[in-house]
């Protein structure tokens, strides 16, 4: 058949792949799969655009000279409905531009959800490969601690942590982390016992790799899969906690944040001004919406055997 | 099997007493808590036989123990918000807390298995993706907004439901025996209580079961899909039974049992929100209350809470682990 001709004659550039190559080719594969049903689709271009907000925010709004996380005060439209010239969702009853808050509360929320993330994934990653790689009664003792932070309830325990600390953004974020990294100390060890009997590993450790070198280039990056899932959906259950912690009044008062816009703005209602907090919070959800559905993405193409559990 | 459960429950108090180590140290992280109990004026004998009451001038570990003591003797201490023993304040307040909660369980179990099974009988077509996106909605739905949310439209514009608990006036009107108003309402034979019990809970109601709908529904359309495969559906569709009757009489009900576990799961989630929830509708139950404590620093409530949460999910998730284990024991000693 003539394009199976085609097909070889184009063939020798397999030879000429260099590992990047490969890995990159590999990665393309699996994103197209991953991205090719219309809800992860749509979770990851919402994602784009939030992150691109969060990014360019100084180009989108001016930054408030107090202070860029400040709430700007303009005391000449207060309380505002939204489609004001100036104020394209309104303003709150101190003077406060809704839209600033949104612009610049997805960059805090940004920073909070990475924060939260990178600080448990951290945690688990040594927690779990400790246990994982010594095992005995350190494994046993570890996996005991695990246990006793994966039964307490994953709201209120920070809501108490963080109200122990006082009210500030980054309380919140310490709050988030010190529950959040069992989960991924539990995964880590896991994916270590499990490719460590792996043929791979066992080639390496048979052409006389370093114990060291072994985890690094090849228990680590393989048992990363199921991570990554995880990450992706506390991207989401951070910024939805923090938030929740914000609103109950945890976080700076009259700071651009979702969570606090939101609880500022309850008092608005009996006076028929709805914009102050409904726009913060679809926010909130829409964050949380959008990580969930490329995090279940994500866990039905890279770990399907953890499908709907 | 039993010797798991033997297991499990010998590990129980030790996991409990662990959290609570871990939660009381971390209430004493910030300091003395002696801050909500002082009222200006207070002379420095006076601060001193406060310490001395409530053990705040003993070392760490000291406290600790007499709190547990206490515990033991059925004391709490003493919640700064509500100017009473958090034991006694507890149990004015759970009656509320449990009412509102049994009805969002209620509501998220009747969705969630209704959408399950509409979800699994369209497998892979639009309403059965609409479902989940529905469902994936609730796990991301933040409850602070969704209930304030539900409050600008039904409340404040459209007026169609009140906020709070009850109408002081039709409160007050009856006897209060269990302190379930639904229930107190019927024992009254008073339909108008009845009837304003209930229109003050939809709102609430609605908001917190929103957020465990997701996990019926998922559970309850992977498990009926897994039963529609099996080989005793083809028997009953081959005996020529209408498909309607087949899902509903036999698949159906052999799917319920991996979902009676969520139900569990839904408990405990719905119990988290309630603090939020409580807060927003002007509940008067638990998480309103503990909502205050956090802010104020009320430190013996906090703990108290935590500990009763813990213990609650600690006691709910054994007895999904039972459960399933006894479920599934039952399946094999049936095959076999």
């Amino acid at each position: 058949m003539w394009f199976q001709a085609v097909r070889v004659e184009k063939a020798p550039h397999v030879f000429r792949d260099t590992p990047f190559r490969v890995k990159t080719r590999r990665l393309l594969a699996t994103a197209k799969e991953v991205f090719s049903r219309v809800s992860t689709a749509f979770g990851a271009t919402l994602i784009i655009l939030m992150l691109g907000m969060a990014i360019f925010a100084p180009l989108l709004v001016e930054p408030n000279a107090r202070g860029a996380y400040q709430m700007p005060r303009d005391l000449s439209a207060v309380a505002v409905p939204p489609g004001t010239p100036g104020h394209p969702l309104g303003t709150t009853r101190l003077g406060g531009d809704v839209l600033y808050g949104i612009v610049w509360g997805s960059r805090l929320s940004l920073q909070l959800s990475l924060y939260v993330v990178s600080g448990a994934v951290l945690i688990g990653l040594i927690v779990g490969s400790t246990a994982g790689l010594l095992g005995g009664k350190v494994d046993a003792f570890l996996m005991r601690v695990v246990d006793i932070f994966l039964s307490v309830p994953e709201l209120i325990f920070p809501l108490a942590i963080a109200a122990i600390l006082g009210p500030s953004f980054i309380n919140i974020v310490v709050a988030l982390a010190v529950i959040m990294w069992a989960r991924y100390a539990r995964i880590i060890r896991s994916q270590i016992l499990q490719v460590r009997e792996e043929d791979y590993v066992e080639a390496a450790r048979a052409i006389g790799d370093s114990r060291f070198g072994i985890i690094r280039r090849d228990i680590l990056p393989n048992s990363m899969a199921p991570v990554a899932v995880q990450a992706t959906l506390d991207m989401g259950h951070a910024v939805l906690f923090g938030a929740t912690l914000a609103f109950i009044g945890l976080a700076v008062a009259g700071q651009a944040e979702w969570g606090t816009l939101v609880s500022e703005g309850q008092a608005d209602i009996i006076a028929g001004r709805w914009w102050t907090s409904t726009f913060p919070g679809a926010m909130v959800f829409l964050w949380a919406l959008s990580f969930n559905l490329v995090g279940d993405g994500l866990r039905d193409v890279l770990d399907p055997r953890t499908e709907g559990r | 099997m039993h010797r798991y459960i033997a297991r499990r429950l010998l590990a129980f108090p030790f996991v409990i007493v662990a959290v609570s180590i871990l939660v009381f140290s971390l209430t004493r992280l910030g300091g003395t808590t002696i801050g909500p109990y002082l009222e200006p004026g207070m002379t420095d004998q006076e601060i001193a036989a406060l310490e001395e009451r409530f053990n705040l001038d003993e070392p760490l570990p000291m406290q600790y123990l007499a709190w547990l003591g206490g515990v033991f003797r059925g004391e709490l201490g003493w919640s700064a918000v509500a100017a009473a023993p958090v034991t006694v304040v507890f149990r004015q307040k759970i009656a509320a807390s449990i009412e509102l909660g049994v009805a969002a369980v209620l509501w998220a179990v009747t969705l969630g298995v209704g959408l399950g099974t509409f979800a699994a009988r369209r497998r892979n077509r639009l309403p059965d993706q609409l479902s989940s996106v529905f469902a994936v909605g609730g796990a991301s739905m933040p409850t602070f907004w969704l209930g304030i949310v539900l409050l600008i439209i039904f409340w404040a514009y459209l007026g169609w439901f009140p906020h709070g608990r009850s109408d002081p006036d039709i409160w007050s009107s009856i006897s209060h025996p269990t302190g379930f108003y639904v229930i107190d309402a019927v024992v009254a034979g008073s339909f108008q209580a009845l009837k304003d019990a209930v229109w003050h809970m939809v709102l609430p109601a609605l908001t917190l079961g929103y957020a465990a709908v997701g996990i019926v529904t998922r559970m309850m359309r992977s498990s009926l899909l897994e039963e529609m495969g099996k080989d005793y559906v083809d028997a009953a569709r081959a005996r020529g039974l209408p498909e309607r009757l087949v899902v509903r009489r036999h698949a159906r009900r052999n799917a319920f049992i991996p979902t009676i576990t969520v139900i569990g799961l839904s408990i405990g989630i719905i119990f988290e929100g309630s603090v939020v929830v409580e807060t927003i509708f002007g509940w008067p139950g638990l998480g309103n209350w503990m909502a205050d404590s956090v802010l104020s620093g009320d430190q013996a409530t906090t703990l108290a809470f935590v500990i009763f949460t813990s213990v609650l999910f600690l006691t709910i998730n054994m007895a999904v682990d039972v459960t399933y284990g006894y479920l599934d024991r039952r399946v094999v000693l049936r095959k076999s």
